[in-house]
Protein backbone atom coordinates (compact mmCIF):
# COMPACT_ATOMS: atom_id res chain seq x y z
CA UNK A 1 0.00 0.00 0.00
CA UNK A 2 1.17 3.52 -0.76
CA UNK A 3 1.01 5.82 2.25
CA UNK A 4 1.33 8.91 0.05
CA UNK A 5 0.09 9.14 -3.50
CA UNK A 6 0.09 12.28 -5.59
CA UNK A 7 -1.47 12.52 -8.99
CA UNK A 8 -0.48 15.20 -11.50
CA UNK A 9 0.51 17.51 -8.65
CA UNK A 10 1.39 21.01 -9.87
CA UNK A 11 2.31 24.29 -8.23
CA UNK A 12 2.62 27.48 -10.19
CA UNK A 13 4.08 30.73 -8.85
CA UNK A 14 3.46 33.55 -11.31
CA UNK A 15 4.31 32.08 -14.70
CA UNK A 16 6.75 29.53 -13.34
CA UNK A 17 5.63 25.93 -12.83
CA UNK A 18 7.69 25.03 -9.74
CA UNK A 19 6.20 21.54 -9.38
CA UNK A 20 5.09 19.86 -12.56
CA UNK A 21 2.71 16.89 -12.83
CA UNK A 22 4.27 14.98 -9.96
CA UNK A 23 3.12 11.39 -9.38
CA UNK A 24 4.69 10.23 -6.14
CA UNK A 25 4.06 6.80 -4.61
CA UNK A 26 5.48 6.33 -1.14
CA UNK A 27 5.29 2.66 -0.02
CA UNK A 28 4.23 2.01 3.57
CA UNK A 29 7.08 1.18 5.94
CA UNK A 30 9.75 2.60 3.65
CA UNK A 31 12.34 5.28 4.12
CA UNK A 32 11.59 7.29 1.04
CA UNK A 33 14.38 9.57 -0.08
CA UNK A 34 13.20 12.65 -1.95
CA UNK A 35 16.24 13.88 -3.76
CA UNK A 36 16.88 16.91 -5.89
CA UNK A 37 19.10 19.96 -6.21
CA UNK A 38 18.25 23.11 -4.26
CA UNK A 39 15.24 24.86 -5.79
CA UNK A 40 14.00 21.68 -7.48
CA UNK A 41 10.63 21.89 -5.69
CA UNK A 42 11.15 19.42 -2.83
CA UNK A 43 9.97 21.69 0.01
CA UNK A 44 7.04 22.98 -2.03
CA UNK A 45 5.95 19.39 -2.73
CA UNK A 46 6.21 18.37 0.93
CA UNK A 47 4.33 21.50 1.99
CA UNK A 48 1.57 20.65 -0.49
CA UNK A 49 1.35 17.14 0.99
CA UNK A 50 0.91 18.73 4.44
CA UNK A 51 -1.64 21.23 3.14
CA UNK A 52 0.57 24.21 3.99
CA UNK A 53 0.69 25.23 0.33
CA UNK A 54 -2.30 24.94 -1.98
CA UNK A 55 -1.65 22.92 -5.16
CA UNK A 56 -2.43 24.65 -8.45
CA UNK A 57 -3.61 21.30 -9.84
CA UNK A 58 -3.58 17.61 -9.03
CA UNK A 59 -4.59 15.50 -6.07
CA UNK A 60 -2.97 14.12 -2.94
CA UNK A 61 -3.86 10.99 -0.98
CA UNK A 62 -2.29 10.50 2.44
CA UNK A 63 -2.94 7.35 4.50
CA UNK A 64 -5.53 6.32 1.97
CA UNK A 65 -7.56 9.52 2.26
CA UNK A 66 -7.90 12.38 -0.19
CA UNK A 67 -6.44 15.51 1.38
CA UNK A 68 -8.84 18.43 1.36
CA UNK A 69 -9.71 21.26 3.72
CA UNK A 70 -12.38 19.24 5.49
CA UNK A 71 -10.19 16.30 6.54
CA UNK A 72 -6.69 17.78 6.40
CA UNK A 73 -6.23 18.16 10.14
CA UNK A 74 -7.70 14.75 10.98
CA UNK A 75 -5.31 13.07 8.50
CA UNK A 76 -2.38 15.11 9.81
CA UNK A 77 -3.01 13.78 13.34
CA UNK A 78 -1.16 10.69 12.14
CA UNK A 79 1.59 12.64 10.41
CA UNK A 80 4.66 14.22 11.98
CA UNK A 81 6.66 16.79 10.09
CA UNK A 82 9.81 18.83 10.19
CA UNK A 83 9.86 21.28 7.32
CA UNK A 84 13.00 23.25 6.46
CA UNK A 85 14.34 24.85 9.66
CA UNK A 86 13.00 23.59 13.02
CA UNK A 87 10.01 25.40 14.53
CA UNK A 88 10.48 26.47 18.13
CA UNK A 89 9.79 29.11 20.78
CA UNK A 90 13.22 30.31 21.86
CA UNK A 91 12.01 31.82 25.14
CA UNK A 92 10.51 28.51 26.26
CA UNK A 93 12.35 25.37 27.37
CA UNK A 94 12.54 22.25 25.22
CA UNK A 95 9.94 20.56 27.40
CA UNK A 96 7.59 23.57 27.24
CA UNK A 97 7.91 23.59 23.45
CA UNK A 98 6.88 19.96 23.29
CA UNK A 99 4.02 20.58 25.73
CA UNK A 100 2.49 22.98 23.18
CA UNK A 101 2.51 20.27 20.49
CA UNK A 102 1.33 17.64 22.98
CA UNK A 103 -1.63 19.84 24.04
CA UNK A 104 -2.59 20.66 20.46
CA UNK A 105 -2.41 17.04 19.38
CA UNK A 106 -4.20 15.84 22.53
CA UNK A 107 -1.68 13.10 23.22
CA UNK A 108 -0.48 11.71 26.58
CA UNK A 109 1.97 13.82 28.59
CA UNK A 110 4.31 10.88 29.09
CA UNK A 111 5.19 11.02 25.37
CA UNK A 112 7.17 14.21 26.03
CA UNK A 113 9.74 12.43 28.20
CA UNK A 114 9.84 9.47 25.84
CA UNK A 115 10.57 11.47 22.69
CA UNK A 116 13.13 13.59 24.55
CA UNK A 117 14.91 10.35 25.36
CA UNK A 118 14.65 9.10 21.78
CA UNK A 119 16.33 12.25 20.44
CA UNK A 120 18.72 12.30 23.41
CA UNK A 121 17.61 15.70 24.71
CA UNK A 122 16.28 14.60 28.10
CA UNK A 123 19.26 16.20 29.84
CA UNK A 124 18.50 19.55 28.19
CA UNK A 125 14.75 19.64 28.64
CA UNK A 126 14.76 22.55 31.11
CA UNK A 127 17.08 24.71 29.04
CA UNK A 128 15.62 27.55 26.94
CA UNK A 129 15.62 26.57 23.27
CA UNK A 130 17.25 29.89 22.34
CA UNK A 131 20.35 28.50 24.06
CA UNK A 132 20.29 25.21 22.10
CA UNK A 133 22.77 24.54 19.31
CA UNK A 134 21.38 24.11 15.79
CA UNK A 135 21.76 20.34 16.10
CA UNK A 136 19.77 20.34 19.34
CA UNK A 137 17.05 22.51 17.77
CA UNK A 138 16.89 20.08 14.87
CA UNK A 139 16.55 17.16 17.29
CA UNK A 140 13.85 19.04 19.19
CA UNK A 141 12.05 19.50 15.86
CA UNK A 142 12.30 15.76 15.29
CA UNK A 143 11.02 15.14 18.83
CA UNK A 144 7.99 17.36 18.11
CA UNK A 145 7.35 15.40 14.91
CA UNK A 146 7.64 12.08 16.77
CA UNK A 147 5.50 13.13 19.72
CA UNK A 148 2.33 11.35 18.65
CA UNK A 149 4.24 8.34 17.22
CA UNK A 150 2.75 9.10 13.81
CA UNK A 151 2.37 6.56 11.03
CA UNK A 152 4.08 8.91 8.63
CA UNK A 153 7.01 11.23 9.24
CA UNK A 154 7.91 13.93 6.72
CA UNK A 155 11.38 15.39 7.20
CA UNK A 156 12.59 18.13 4.91
CA UNK A 157 16.38 18.37 4.82
CA UNK A 158 16.71 17.31 8.49
CA UNK A 159 20.52 17.38 8.42
CA UNK A 160 20.81 20.90 7.00
CA UNK A 161 23.34 22.96 8.89
CA UNK A 162 24.46 20.11 11.14
CA UNK A 163 28.10 19.19 11.73
CA UNK A 164 29.30 15.71 10.63
CA UNK A 165 28.63 14.20 14.08
CA UNK A 166 25.14 15.72 14.10
CA UNK A 167 24.45 14.41 10.60
CA UNK A 168 25.53 10.93 11.66
CA UNK A 169 23.34 11.09 14.78
CA UNK A 170 20.29 12.32 12.86
CA UNK A 171 20.82 9.64 10.21
CA UNK A 172 20.95 6.89 12.84
CA UNK A 173 17.77 8.23 14.46
CA UNK A 174 15.91 8.27 11.13
CA UNK A 175 17.10 4.80 10.11
CA UNK A 176 15.85 3.44 13.44
CA UNK A 177 12.30 4.74 13.09
CA UNK A 178 10.61 2.24 10.71
CA UNK A 179 11.95 -0.76 12.62
CA UNK A 180 11.30 0.65 16.09
CA UNK A 181 7.94 2.34 15.62
CA UNK A 182 6.66 1.05 12.28
CA UNK A 183 6.77 4.53 10.76
CA UNK A 184 7.07 5.43 7.13
CA UNK A 185 9.65 8.19 6.69
CA UNK A 186 9.84 10.63 3.81
CA UNK A 187 13.15 12.43 3.94
CA UNK A 188 14.25 15.05 1.46
CA UNK A 189 17.81 16.02 0.74
CA UNK A 190 20.01 17.54 -1.91
CA UNK A 191 22.79 15.13 -0.93
CA UNK A 192 22.85 11.87 -2.84
CA UNK A 193 25.22 10.22 -0.37
CA UNK A 194 22.83 10.96 2.48
CA UNK A 195 19.85 9.41 0.75
CA UNK A 196 22.03 6.47 -0.33
CA UNK A 197 22.80 5.76 3.34
CA UNK A 198 19.27 6.19 4.67
CA UNK A 199 16.61 5.40 2.11
CA UNK A 200 15.33 2.22 0.56
CA UNK A 201 13.12 4.02 -1.97
CA UNK A 202 14.14 7.06 -3.96
CA UNK A 203 12.47 9.78 -5.98
CA UNK A 204 14.58 12.28 -7.86
CA UNK A 205 13.10 15.62 -8.83
CA UNK A 206 14.58 18.11 -11.27
CA UNK A 207 13.09 21.56 -11.87
CA UNK A 208 9.78 20.35 -10.48
CA UNK A 209 9.64 17.20 -12.59
CA UNK A 210 10.01 13.66 -11.35
CA UNK A 211 12.91 12.05 -13.22
CA UNK A 212 13.24 8.83 -11.22
CA UNK A 213 11.16 6.91 -8.72
CA UNK A 214 11.90 3.37 -7.62
CA UNK A 215 13.78 1.37 -5.03
CA UNK A 216 17.37 2.26 -4.19
CA UNK A 217 18.43 -1.11 -5.66
CA UNK A 218 16.87 -0.12 -8.96
CA UNK A 219 18.87 3.12 -8.90
CA UNK A 220 22.04 1.17 -8.16
CA UNK A 221 21.09 -1.21 -10.96
CA UNK A 222 21.57 1.66 -13.37
CA UNK A 223 25.24 1.81 -12.52
CA UNK A 224 26.14 -0.53 -15.43
CA UNK A 225 29.68 -1.61 -16.37
CA UNK A 226 31.29 -0.56 -19.65
CA UNK A 227 34.68 -0.48 -21.38
CA UNK A 228 36.59 2.72 -22.13
CA UNK A 229 39.06 2.49 -25.04
CA UNK A 230 41.62 5.06 -26.07
CA UNK A 231 43.65 4.67 -29.28
CA UNK A 232 46.20 6.72 -31.22
CA UNK A 233 43.36 7.71 -33.58
CA UNK A 234 39.90 7.44 -32.09
CA UNK A 235 38.12 8.60 -35.27
CA UNK A 236 39.54 5.74 -37.38
CA UNK A 237 39.05 3.29 -34.50
CA UNK A 238 35.40 4.31 -34.27
CA UNK A 239 34.91 3.68 -37.99
CA UNK A 240 36.63 0.29 -37.78
CA UNK A 241 34.53 -0.72 -34.76
CA UNK A 242 31.39 0.26 -36.63
CA UNK A 243 32.48 -2.01 -39.48
CA UNK A 244 32.76 -4.82 -36.91
CA UNK A 245 29.25 -3.97 -35.61
CA UNK A 246 30.58 -2.95 -32.16
CA UNK A 247 28.51 0.00 -30.83
CA UNK A 248 30.53 2.82 -29.33
CA UNK A 249 30.31 6.47 -28.32
CA UNK A 250 33.08 8.97 -27.90
CA UNK A 251 33.29 10.66 -24.47
CA UNK A 252 36.14 12.77 -23.16
CA UNK A 253 38.75 11.28 -25.53
CA UNK A 254 37.60 7.71 -24.88
CA UNK A 255 35.45 5.36 -26.92
CA UNK A 256 32.82 3.87 -24.64
CA UNK A 257 32.02 0.27 -25.51
CA UNK A 258 29.66 -2.27 -23.94
CA UNK A 259 31.19 -4.97 -21.77
CA UNK A 260 32.87 -7.57 -24.02
CA UNK A 261 34.09 -11.06 -23.22
CA UNK A 262 37.87 -11.44 -22.85
CA UNK A 263 38.01 -13.36 -26.14
CA UNK A 264 36.13 -10.69 -28.13
CA UNK A 265 38.14 -7.91 -26.46
CA UNK A 266 41.41 -9.64 -27.44
CA UNK A 267 40.22 -10.10 -31.04
CA UNK A 268 39.16 -6.47 -31.24
CA UNK A 269 42.45 -5.04 -29.95
CA UNK A 270 44.31 -7.34 -32.36
CA UNK A 271 42.11 -6.12 -35.21
CA UNK A 272 42.79 -2.46 -34.33
CA UNK A 273 46.54 -3.11 -33.99
CA UNK A 274 46.45 -4.85 -37.38
CA UNK A 275 45.09 -1.61 -38.79
CA UNK A 276 48.10 0.25 -37.34
CA UNK A 277 46.26 1.77 -34.45
CA UNK A 278 48.00 1.88 -31.08
CA UNK A 279 45.91 0.89 -28.04
CA UNK A 280 46.77 3.45 -25.39
CA UNK A 281 44.18 2.54 -22.72
CA UNK A 282 41.51 -0.14 -22.25
CA UNK A 283 39.67 0.17 -18.93
CA UNK A 284 36.62 -1.43 -17.36
CA UNK A 285 34.45 1.25 -15.78
CA UNK A 286 31.32 1.38 -13.66
CA UNK A 287 28.91 4.31 -13.68
CA UNK A 288 28.79 5.73 -10.18
CA UNK A 289 25.62 6.82 -8.38
CA UNK A 290 26.90 10.37 -8.77
CA UNK A 291 27.06 9.92 -12.55
CA UNK A 292 23.48 8.63 -12.56
CA UNK A 293 22.32 11.56 -10.45
CA UNK A 294 24.19 13.91 -12.79
CA UNK A 295 22.57 12.29 -15.81
CA UNK A 296 19.13 12.54 -14.24
CA UNK A 297 19.34 16.04 -12.81
CA UNK A 298 21.96 17.66 -14.98
CA UNK A 299 23.63 18.87 -11.78
CA UNK A 300 26.41 17.66 -9.52
CA UNK A 301 25.55 15.17 -6.76
CA UNK A 302 25.71 17.75 -4.00
CA UNK A 303 24.35 21.15 -4.88
CA UNK B 1 -10.22 27.07 24.13
CA UNK B 2 -7.06 24.94 23.92
CA UNK B 3 -5.53 27.36 21.47
CA UNK B 4 -6.42 30.31 23.70
CA UNK B 5 -4.83 28.64 26.75
CA UNK B 6 -1.75 27.99 24.67
CA UNK B 7 -1.55 31.66 23.69
CA UNK B 8 -1.13 32.50 27.39
CA UNK B 9 1.30 29.60 27.80
CA UNK B 10 3.40 30.79 24.86
CA UNK B 11 3.55 34.31 26.29
CA UNK B 12 5.45 33.11 29.38
CA UNK B 13 8.61 35.15 29.85
CA UNK B 14 7.45 37.60 27.17
CA UNK B 15 7.09 40.33 29.86
CA UNK B 16 3.43 40.94 29.04
CA UNK B 17 2.65 41.75 32.70
CA UNK B 18 5.60 44.14 32.80
CA UNK B 19 4.39 45.91 29.66
CA UNK B 20 0.88 46.25 31.12
CA UNK B 21 2.35 47.56 34.40
CA UNK B 22 4.39 50.09 32.43
CA UNK B 23 1.27 51.27 30.56
CA UNK B 24 -0.57 51.74 33.87
CA UNK B 25 2.44 53.47 35.43
CA UNK B 26 2.75 55.95 32.55
CA UNK B 27 -0.98 56.76 32.70
CA UNK B 28 -0.82 57.12 36.47
CA UNK B 29 2.24 59.40 36.42
CA UNK B 30 0.73 61.48 33.62
CA UNK B 31 -2.56 61.96 35.48
CA UNK B 32 -0.83 62.62 38.80
CA UNK B 33 1.32 65.29 37.16
CA UNK B 34 -1.76 66.83 35.55
CA UNK B 35 -3.88 66.90 38.69
CA UNK B 36 -1.06 68.26 40.83
CA UNK B 37 -1.04 71.38 38.60
CA UNK B 38 -4.79 72.05 38.94
CA UNK B 39 -6.17 74.62 41.37
CA UNK B 40 -9.23 74.17 43.59
CA UNK B 41 -11.49 75.77 40.95
CA UNK B 42 -10.50 73.17 38.34
CA UNK B 43 -10.63 70.28 40.78
CA UNK B 44 -14.30 70.96 41.42
CA UNK B 45 -14.91 69.20 38.07
CA UNK B 46 -13.37 66.11 39.71
CA UNK B 47 -14.76 63.04 37.92
CA UNK B 48 -15.42 64.87 34.65
CA UNK B 49 -11.89 66.22 34.59
CA UNK B 50 -10.57 62.73 35.27
CA UNK B 51 -12.55 61.04 32.48
CA UNK B 52 -11.84 63.87 30.02
CA UNK B 53 -8.10 63.60 30.59
CA UNK B 54 -8.12 59.82 30.64
CA UNK B 55 -9.53 59.75 27.11
CA UNK B 56 -6.77 62.17 26.04
CA UNK B 57 -4.10 60.04 27.70
CA UNK B 58 -5.61 56.93 26.07
CA UNK B 59 -5.36 58.56 22.64
CA UNK B 60 -1.63 59.13 23.19
CA UNK B 61 -0.59 55.99 25.03
CA UNK B 62 -2.91 53.18 23.98
CA UNK B 63 -2.18 53.06 20.21
CA UNK B 64 1.49 52.31 20.81
CA UNK B 65 0.68 50.07 23.80
CA UNK B 66 -1.79 48.02 21.77
CA UNK B 67 0.74 47.77 18.92
CA UNK B 68 3.38 46.53 21.39
CA UNK B 69 1.08 43.88 22.88
CA UNK B 70 -0.01 42.60 19.45
CA UNK B 71 3.59 42.56 18.28
CA UNK B 72 4.82 40.65 21.36
CA UNK B 73 2.17 38.01 20.78
CA UNK B 74 2.71 37.58 17.02
CA UNK B 75 6.46 38.05 16.82
CA UNK B 76 7.18 34.82 18.70
CA UNK B 77 5.64 32.81 15.86
CA UNK B 78 7.69 34.56 13.17
CA UNK B 79 10.88 34.32 15.22
CA UNK B 80 10.65 30.56 15.64
CA UNK B 81 9.11 29.80 12.19
CA UNK B 82 6.28 28.08 14.01
CA UNK B 83 3.51 28.68 11.48
CA UNK B 84 4.43 25.57 9.48
CA UNK B 85 4.20 23.51 12.67
CA UNK B 86 1.01 25.11 14.04
CA UNK B 87 -0.83 24.90 10.74
CA UNK B 88 -0.48 21.12 10.70
CA UNK B 89 -2.50 21.07 13.94
CA UNK B 90 -4.92 24.00 13.58
CA UNK B 91 -6.38 26.05 10.77
CA UNK B 92 -5.02 29.56 10.14
CA UNK B 93 -8.47 30.93 11.00
CA UNK B 94 -8.40 29.26 14.42
CA UNK B 95 -4.91 30.60 15.09
CA UNK B 96 -6.01 34.12 14.12
CA UNK B 97 -9.03 33.93 16.43
CA UNK B 98 -7.00 32.59 19.37
CA UNK B 99 -4.56 35.48 19.09
CA UNK B 100 -7.38 38.01 18.81
CA UNK B 101 -9.19 36.65 21.87
CA UNK B 102 -5.88 36.67 23.77
CA UNK B 103 -5.53 40.37 22.94
CA UNK B 104 -9.15 41.04 23.91
CA UNK B 105 -8.68 39.43 27.32
CA UNK B 106 -5.35 41.12 28.05
CA UNK B 107 -6.75 44.52 27.09
CA UNK B 108 -9.94 43.92 29.09
CA UNK B 109 -7.98 43.07 32.25
CA UNK B 110 -5.59 45.98 31.68
CA UNK B 111 -8.40 48.51 31.21
CA UNK B 112 -10.47 47.18 34.12
CA UNK B 113 -7.44 47.50 36.43
CA UNK B 114 -6.85 50.98 35.01
CA UNK B 115 -10.44 52.00 35.79
CA UNK B 116 -10.30 50.53 39.30
CA UNK B 117 -7.03 52.37 39.89
CA UNK B 118 -8.37 55.77 38.85
CA UNK B 119 -11.71 55.24 40.60
CA UNK B 120 -9.77 54.54 43.78
CA UNK B 121 -7.67 57.67 43.23
CA UNK B 122 -10.81 59.76 42.70
CA UNK B 123 -12.45 58.38 45.83
CA UNK B 124 -9.23 58.84 47.85
CA UNK B 125 -8.92 62.44 46.61
CA UNK B 126 -12.53 63.10 47.56
CA UNK B 127 -13.74 64.24 44.13
CA UNK B 128 -16.99 66.18 44.40
CA UNK B 129 -20.34 64.70 43.45
CA UNK B 130 -21.62 61.17 43.24
CA UNK B 131 -19.26 58.55 41.90
CA UNK B 132 -20.23 58.01 38.22
CA UNK B 133 -20.11 54.21 38.35
CA UNK B 134 -22.11 53.77 35.16
CA UNK B 135 -20.10 56.26 33.17
CA UNK B 136 -16.84 54.78 34.41
CA UNK B 137 -18.06 51.36 33.30
CA UNK B 138 -19.10 52.74 29.92
CA UNK B 139 -15.79 54.58 29.56
CA UNK B 140 -13.91 51.32 30.26
CA UNK B 141 -16.03 49.49 27.69
CA UNK B 142 -15.44 52.21 25.09
CA UNK B 143 -11.67 52.28 25.73
CA UNK B 144 -11.64 48.51 25.28
CA UNK B 145 -13.75 48.65 22.10
CA UNK B 146 -11.54 51.31 20.49
CA UNK B 147 -8.44 49.40 21.60
CA UNK B 148 -9.83 46.22 20.06
CA UNK B 149 -10.39 48.03 16.77
CA UNK B 150 -6.78 49.19 16.89
CA UNK B 151 -5.68 45.71 18.02
CA UNK B 152 -7.37 44.13 14.98
CA UNK B 153 -5.37 46.48 12.75
CA UNK B 154 -2.13 45.84 14.63
CA UNK B 155 -2.58 42.07 14.72
CA UNK B 156 -3.20 42.07 10.98
CA UNK B 157 0.09 43.92 10.44
CA UNK B 158 2.04 41.87 12.98
CA UNK B 159 0.88 38.61 11.44
CA UNK B 160 1.44 39.76 7.88
CA UNK B 161 4.98 41.08 8.29
CA UNK B 162 7.66 39.07 10.07
CA UNK B 163 9.59 42.28 10.70
CA UNK B 164 7.65 44.00 13.46
CA UNK B 165 9.02 47.43 12.57
CA UNK B 166 6.06 48.05 10.23
CA UNK B 167 3.51 47.31 12.97
CA UNK B 168 5.35 49.35 15.60
CA UNK B 169 5.80 52.34 13.27
CA UNK B 170 2.04 52.15 12.68
CA UNK B 171 1.54 52.18 16.47
CA UNK B 172 3.77 55.24 16.89
CA UNK B 173 1.96 57.01 14.05
CA UNK B 174 -1.32 56.04 15.72
CA UNK B 175 -0.28 57.63 19.02
CA UNK B 176 0.67 60.80 17.18
CA UNK B 177 -2.52 60.90 15.10
CA UNK B 178 -4.62 59.96 18.13
CA UNK B 179 -3.80 63.18 19.93
CA UNK B 180 -3.47 65.31 16.80
CA UNK B 181 -6.91 64.26 15.58
CA UNK B 182 -8.48 65.94 18.62
CA UNK B 183 -7.77 69.18 16.80
CA UNK B 184 -9.46 67.97 13.59
CA UNK B 185 -13.07 68.71 12.67
CA UNK B 186 -15.33 65.78 13.80
CA UNK B 187 -15.95 64.59 10.22
CA UNK B 188 -12.20 64.13 9.71
CA UNK B 189 -11.67 62.50 13.11
CA UNK B 190 -14.06 59.74 12.03
CA UNK B 191 -11.59 58.84 9.27
CA UNK B 192 -8.74 58.34 11.75
CA UNK B 193 -9.04 55.00 13.62
CA UNK B 194 -6.98 56.22 16.59
CA UNK B 195 -9.12 59.36 16.82
CA UNK B 196 -12.00 57.35 18.29
CA UNK B 197 -10.42 57.51 21.76
CA UNK B 198 -11.15 61.23 21.76
CA UNK B 199 -14.26 61.08 19.58
CA UNK B 200 -16.05 58.72 21.95
CA UNK B 201 -15.10 60.67 25.07
CA UNK B 202 -17.96 60.89 27.55
CA UNK B 203 -16.90 64.35 28.70
CA UNK B 204 -16.52 67.37 26.49
CA UNK B 205 -14.99 70.73 27.34
CA UNK B 206 -16.36 74.19 26.60
CA UNK B 207 -14.03 77.13 26.90
CA UNK B 208 -15.71 80.53 27.00
CA UNK B 209 -13.55 83.09 25.26
CA UNK B 210 -15.23 86.06 26.92
CA UNK B 211 -15.20 84.83 30.49
CA UNK B 212 -12.08 82.62 30.01
CA UNK B 213 -13.88 79.98 32.02
CA UNK B 214 -13.70 76.28 31.20
CA UNK B 215 -16.77 74.18 31.64
CA UNK B 216 -16.99 70.38 31.40
CA UNK B 217 -20.18 68.54 30.55
CA UNK B 218 -21.35 64.96 30.04
CA UNK B 219 -21.71 64.09 26.40
CA UNK B 220 -24.23 61.57 25.11
CA UNK B 221 -22.69 58.80 23.05
CA UNK B 222 -23.52 59.31 19.34
CA UNK B 223 -24.88 56.07 17.88
CA UNK B 224 -23.37 56.94 14.48
CA UNK B 225 -19.86 57.09 15.91
CA UNK B 226 -20.33 53.78 17.70
CA UNK B 227 -21.56 52.26 14.43
CA UNK B 228 -18.54 53.69 12.61
CA UNK B 229 -16.24 52.24 15.27
CA UNK B 230 -17.80 48.81 14.71
CA UNK B 231 -17.43 49.28 10.96
CA UNK B 232 -13.71 50.07 11.29
CA UNK B 233 -13.32 47.06 13.53
CA UNK B 234 -15.10 44.79 11.04
CA UNK B 235 -12.90 46.07 8.19
CA UNK B 236 -9.67 45.42 10.12
CA UNK B 237 -10.85 42.01 11.29
CA UNK B 238 -12.02 40.82 7.89
CA UNK B 239 -8.99 42.19 6.02
CA UNK B 240 -6.48 41.01 8.64
CA UNK B 241 -7.96 37.53 8.84
CA UNK B 242 -8.28 37.15 5.07
CA UNK B 243 -4.66 38.22 4.49
CA UNK B 244 -3.43 35.83 7.18
CA UNK B 245 -5.49 32.86 6.03
CA UNK B 246 -4.51 33.42 2.39
CA UNK B 247 -0.80 33.54 3.16
CA UNK B 248 1.02 30.27 2.49
CA UNK B 249 3.74 29.31 4.93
Amino acid sequence: MNIIQTHDLCKQYGNALRVSHLNLNVPEGSIYGFLGPNGAGKSTTLKMILGLVRPTAGSIRVLGKDMDNSNRLSVLRQVGSLIESPSYYGHLTGEENLRIVQTLRGIPEKNIREVLQIVRLDGQREKKVAHYSLGMKQRLGLAAALLGYPKLLILDEPTNGLDPAGIQEMRELICDLPGRFGMTVVVSSHLLSEIDQMANHVAIIREGELVFQDSLEALHGRSRHHLALRTTNNAIARRLLAEQSVPCEEENGYLILPILSDEVAAQLTGFLAGNRLGIVRLEERQKSLEDIFLDLTGKAASL
Amino acid sequence: MTLLKLEFYKCRRRNIVLICAAILAVQFIWMTAYFSRQDAEDLKWGWMLLLYNLSTVDAIILPLSVATLASRNCELEHKGSTWKLLETMATPGQLYTAKLVWGALVLAVLLIIRSVLFLSVGIAQGFQGAIPWGRFGLFTLLSWAVSMMVYALQQGLSLRFANQAAALVCGIAGSFLGILSMLFPPALVRCVPWGYYGLLSLVFMDWNKATRVTRFYWHALPATDVALLLLWMAVFLIAGRALFVKKEV
